[in-house]
């Protein structure tokens, strides 16, 4: 399925919760190969799986690191669609230009999230709530409400960056290297000096500061991250789509949230890691994967979605009431 | 009034390890005020949370009113008369002062309402019993400390007490604040209230205590009444070993001057202190708690601001804004509270001590992680943290090692200037030598070590100078090798020795 | 007691009604500047839209302030929905507000039990809860809406006494109800105690789980009678509407005053958050700017309260003695 996980695992915390949610995912697996009559194992549908959710990766990642740090954030899927639309807007002006103001504009309202939160000390549920509520309607302005795709100059959208997604690259298909590197890339940052000093003042953030770690920079940077990764998410968004929608992601810091929890990152932050969290993931597109593939209706869905977040977070929570 | 209320016989308590009430026995009778006393950690915290419910004994037996209680849940303790006003006063902060009082047992209208009046009436009553007026409108967070200890007596007296236990209540009060609670405790003993009252400031104790009890390390030294004690019996009683303190080491050559404290002021609780801090030097810092030790010292790491007063490092003037700043200036802090402030105890071992390390070892943002997981090892080694495994969570750590941890932590720093807040609270015997033997080769090594301790062992055996802090400010300093225990807790009590 | 001089009651009036203020000014304003601002018409029609979110932010204002949360709010009132469109063609009209009514309590009975109970955050408890509603309503409707025939319950979603909606003043019964009972009853002490101080309430006898229970139960209980409404003014039950339902609820509470950690707000501050959004909206129509603005203005609107009310100073809780430790 993936490639192997190249982290020091040792660094991350009790590997116990994601145990619970590898556990979870193994049977789901299974499961799902003995219903599927073995469809589920084909390539071609894993790969599938990944293609479909390279989006939902990037943005949980997101959350993921903000979480970490103890905080949340719920404007993801409202930055997601605000860059959509931007990028559709300027894609007549080269895809470069596009990619680059949709990134700029995930990376104000982040810092602006972060800024909000953490020099004025506010409760990011709040204030997060807050800028999703702005961010949409800044993109609703923008095109009227409807999804578009024309550019500023009344350029149609470019055909280029519609293939982009269905292209591959080296044989492999174009959205998975955006799953691999994403990962990857946040995985590295998790062995930079930044990643290191999250887990702590995720943990205990006063005993952080009397280290010496920039607790507040750490902290801002968590959510500059969210909202460059969810600009990166709205780009490949149109390259899927092919439209801009401002509507579009109101569901996806929730479900961002719920695959975090699920593969063990607890919201009190400090403790989780990236490999528990892709299997939360994981988790969550199998299960919906298995779902259509056995032709489960899809009004089943969330209901079966609701019971597994509940499954496994009391699970998680279970073990750490073991631990203390 | 000689009524027997509540006695406690043989009354055991251990920790871990650490045996922190060793067979105390204690009578409280009613309408007599009995006052509990002895150093820091002598263990008079854990015998009230004993007789409230919070702990339950090892051993001992408790017997309340005639009849011998079990375990006693807090909630019980109650709800059957007896009642602590804690530090940290155990309101509910949004309600008001009629609300909290009255929280459970709220009297109800004909419909089933609350009944205000009545319910006003009654609060109104019992601080007319208590001689005070509190607005009972106002949520509890908005009033100031001491009124809001006068709505936990009251709270108390309603719950008709037959026993009511003070925890260090004056430790914040202004002088009138005193008099109005003491006034309060004489009225409460006409009501035949059993009183225990826990303090260190002597004047209260003489003042107000029929009986005095002192504890030493856990164990009951002398109980009798207050008029068979004077000033200098009782810190002799609190203080009298037959150990010798043979001061550990050689006299030391102190170093040049490298911290300068001038006129410190912060918050109150820092009064206009000044001191010098030498290379190759343990500087102990003595007193009881409250004096303001560890606030001088938060002041001086940056963890809390000060108001004003001049702090040199090695000559050049600084103002520490927070502790990044500090550590960038070569000072460390090992906190008191290791659990809240000293240790990630969700992450392992090799992470907290390179927290404060991994800066130094970054170039253009790359962190060089062969250096830290050596630095990590190395130090592990050095410390003799047991176990020596660097990927251990710090939380399955005993507090020996955990302490352990956290000095690594200031050593991988490379500080020159170390503040311990009590090296060894909660630490063991094997530890705690292992501690200070590190302490000592640093001083060895140059650097300059403040050591904040109530222990007073540790205070008189280990530090090269003594500075005594009494309310704010140093009241007195003393060589190591000169000073005894009396000469110091006369100095914290300020007590003419 | 001394009585206090006018000014000082004054602020403090202010301080605890904020929102009220706010309304009123605002109302003014846009009375003042928005021509047809103050006709019947309008005022309907704000009343009309206020009704829904009105009872959802008051089930919400009663879990905030036990200092949890409730995501599943817009879930319950699309399964309230279908589970009354559902069982009116069946049994009827009454029958069929019972059911919605007996399935969402229900449903909050379980979130309320899984929050009392183990220490699951509610903000997970309910949405999962969310999920499970929602399929629910999905399933028992097939996806499909449900149209509704029965007139008498229409009207519970268009009926007017005058220019007042009925179900605007259902909703001042019900949140006089609620405000008498958290004002006047124990257990409305106990309420706001749980969400101030878990601990030092359970030390005085509070039964924590009882209350947690209970509000959240209140909570699906209010989302089934909004719910209701709702589906009788679309005049079908739906499965897929109440999206988000829950983010205009939370967002009334905390511009209401109510703090997300607990123990503080009220229903009159709660009352007046909803009908400022609704204000807000109304001006955006009257006076022709883009209605895509409504996010814009609601989301600056809550930084602003949340802000005045932090800097203002987070209400120190109680006397911590610094320095003073415990021996």
């Amino acid at each position: 399925m993936k490639r192997s996980l190249p982290l020091r695992l040792s660094k991350n915390g009790p590997g116990a919760s994601m145990m619970q949610a590898s556990v979870i995912l193994i049977v789901l697996i299974i499961l799902a190969y003995i219903l599927s009559s073995g469809v589920f194992i084909q390539p071609t549908n894993l790969l599938n799986i990944l293609r479909q959710n390279t989006m939902l990766l990037i943005v949980v990642l997101a959350e993921f690191l903000v979480i970490l740090t103890g905080g949340i954030d719920l404007s993801l899927g409202a930055v997601v669609a605000f860059s959509s639309v931007i990028v559709v807007l300027f894609q007549g002006y080269g895809l470069g230009l596009a990619l680059v103001m949709a990134l700029a504009g995930g990376l104000l309202i982040g810092l602006l999230n972060g800024m909000l939160i953490t020099y004025l000390r506010l409760p990011a549920f709040v204030i997060t709530l807050a800028m999703q509520q702005i961010v949409y309607s800044v993109a609703k302005v923008m095109t009227n409400g409807a999804k578009i795709e024309h550019s500023l100059n009344g350029a149609m959208l470019n055909m280029r960056l519609t293939q982009l997604y269905k292209q591959d690259l080296f044989g492999v298909s174009v959205p998975i290297w955006f799953c691999v590197g994403m990962v990857l890339l946040v995985s590295v940052y998790m062995h930079t000096k930044y990643g290191y000093y999250i887990y702590a003042i995720g943990g205990n953030d006063k005993a952080a500061r009397m280290s010496g770690l920039p607790v507040k920079t750490v902290r801002i940077m968590a959510y500059v991250l969210s909202g460059l990764f969810s600009a990166l998410a709205g780009f490949l968004f149109v390259s899927r789509v092919g439209t801009g929608d401002p509507d579009t992601g109101t569901l996806l810091s929730m479900d961002a949230i719920a695959a975090c929890t699920i593969g063990g990152t607890s919201l009190a932050g400090g403790k989780g890691n990236v490999s528990g969290t892709v299997i939360g993931l994981l988790v969550l597109c199998v299960l919906n994967n298995v779902m259509s593939l056995v032709h489960v209706s899809p009004n089943i869905q969330p209901l079966v979605k609701g019971l597994v977040i509940l499954i496994a977070v009391y699970m998680n929570n279970m073990k750490s009431k073991g631990d203390n | 009034m000689d009524d027997l209320v509540l006695k406690l016989e043989g009354i055991c308590k251990s920790f871990a390890a650490v045996q922190v009430l060793k067979e105390v026995s204690l009578s409280l009778y009613a309408g007599q005020v009995h006052c509990l006393i002895g150093e820091n950690g002598a263990g008079k915290s854990t015998l009230i949370k004993v007789v409230s419910g919070a702990y339950h004994p090892d051993a001992g037996i408790i017997t309340y009113l005639g009849k011998t209680i079990g375990e006693i849940q807090p909630r019980w303790a109650r709800e059957n008369g007896i009642n602590t006003i804690y530090q940290e006063i155990d309101l509910v902060p949004h309600l008001t002062a009629a609300e909290n009082i009255l929280l459970g047992e709220e009297p109800l209208t004909r419909f089933g309402n609350i009944d205000k009046k009545r319910a006003y009436g009654r609060c109104k009553e019992l601080f007319a019993k208590l001689g005070v007026e509190i607005p009972l409108e106002v949520p509890v967070s908005q009033l100031r400390l001491a009124q809001q200890q006068m709505v936990a007596i009251a709270k108390a007296l309603h719950m008709n007490s037959r026993v009511i236990i003070f925890d260090e209540p004056t430790s914040v009060f202004t002088s009138k604040d005193v008099e109005i609670l003491f006034r309060i405790i004489r009225d409460l003993k006409k009501s035949n209230i059993a009183i225990l009252y826990i303090s260190h400031h002597m004047d209260e104790i003489f003042e107000i205590g029929d009986q005095i009890t002192v504890l030493r390390d856990g164990a009951l030294i002398r109980t009798d009444k207050t008029e068979n004690f004077t000033k200098e019996s009782l810190v002799h009683a609190m203080v009298g070993r037959n150990i010798d303190f043979v001061h550990d080491g050689a006299e030391n050559e102190q170093g040049e001057i490298v911290l300068e404290v001038k006129n410190l002021c912060a918050n109150k609780m820092v009064k206009d202190v000044s001191f010098q801090l030498h290379k190759n030097e343990i500087l102990g810092f003595g007193g009881l708690v409250g004096a303001g030790r560890t606030e001088t010292m938060r002041a001086l790491m940056g963890v809390d601001p000060y108001e004003s007063g001049e702090v040199l490092v090695r000559g050049q003037k600084a103002r520490i804004k927070n502790p990044r700043h500090a550590l960038g200036l070569g000072i460390g802090m090992l906190p008191e509270s290791r659990k809240t402030e000293g240790i990630v105890g969700a992450r392992p071992v090799g992470d907290n001590i390179t927290y404060s390390y991994v800066e130094n070892t970054t170039k253009l943002g790359i962190v060089r992680w062969k250096d830290v997981k050596a630095k990590a090892a190395g130090t592990v080694n050095q410390m003799a943290v047991r176990p020596n495994d660097t990927r251990k969570l710090v939380t399955f750590l005993s507090g020996g090692n955990q302490q352990k941890v956290v000095l690594g932590k200031l050593l991988a720093a490379n500080c020159d200037i170390l503040i311990l807040d009590e090296p060894t609270r909660g630490v063991d015997v094997g530890a705690r030598s292992e501690i200070y033997d590190t302490i000592k080769q640093l001083r060895a090594q140059g650097k300059a070590i403040i050591m904040i301790s109530s222990d007073m062992t540790e205070l008189l055996t280990q530090s090269d100078r003594i500075l005594v802090m009494s309310e704010g400010q140093i009241v007195s300093e003393m060589k190591g090798a000169e000073a005894t225990e009396e000469k110091v807790l006369s100095s914290a009590l300020r007590v003419e020795a | 007691m001394s009585q206090p001089i006018f000014g000082n009651q004054l602020s403090s009036f202010v301080k605890r009604n904020g929102s009220l203020v706010v309304l009123i000014f605002l109302f003014l304003l846009f009375s003042l500047t928005i021509a047809n601002f103050t006709d019947s018409r309008n005022l309907t029609a704000i009343m009309f839209q206020s009704v829904v979110t009105g009872f959802l932010a008051l089930g919400q204002f009663l879990v905030i302030v036990t200092g949890g949360i409730d995501l599943s709010q817009g879930a319950m009132v699309a399964m309230t929905s279908i589970v009354v469109s559902v069982s009116m063609m069946r049994y009827g009209a009454w029958a069929a507000i019972v059911c919605g009514l007996l399935a969402a309590t229900l449903l909050g009975f379980c979130t309320g039990l899984l929050v009392a109970k183990t220490t699951m955050p509610p903000f997970i408890v309910t949405l999962g809860m969310m999920g499970i509603a929602r399929g629910i309503a999905m399933m028992l409707a097939n996806a499909k809406p449900v149209p509704i025939t029965n007139d008498t319950f229409k009207l519970l979603g268009s009926e007017r006494i005058g220019w007042v909606p009925v179900s605007a003043i259902l909703l001042v019964i019900s949140a006089l109800i609620i405000h008498y009972i958290l004002r006047f009853r124990r257990i409305g002490r106990y309420i706001y105690a749980v969400g101030s101080s878990e601990s030092s309430a359970r030390l005085s006898g509070v039964n924590v789980a009882r209350i947690k229970l209970l509000v959240y139960m209140l909570s699906s209980f209010f989302c089934a009678i909004g719910g209701m409404i709702w589906t009788a003014r679309l005049v079908s039950g739906s499965p897929v509407g109440g999206y988000n339902y829950e983010t205009e609820s939370i967002a009334a509470v905390v511009v209401g005053g109510a703090s997300l950690s607990g123990g503080e707000g009220n229903v009159l501050g709660t009352m007046a958050g909803v009908l400022i959004f609704q204000c807000i909206n109304s001006m955006l129509n009257l006076t022709g700017i883009n209605p895509f603005w409504q996010g814009a203005f609601k989301g600056l609107l809550i930084i602003i309260t949340v802000a005045i009310s932090g800097l203002r100073g987070r209400g120190k809780l109680l006397g911590s003695r610094k320095g003073a430790k415990s021996v």
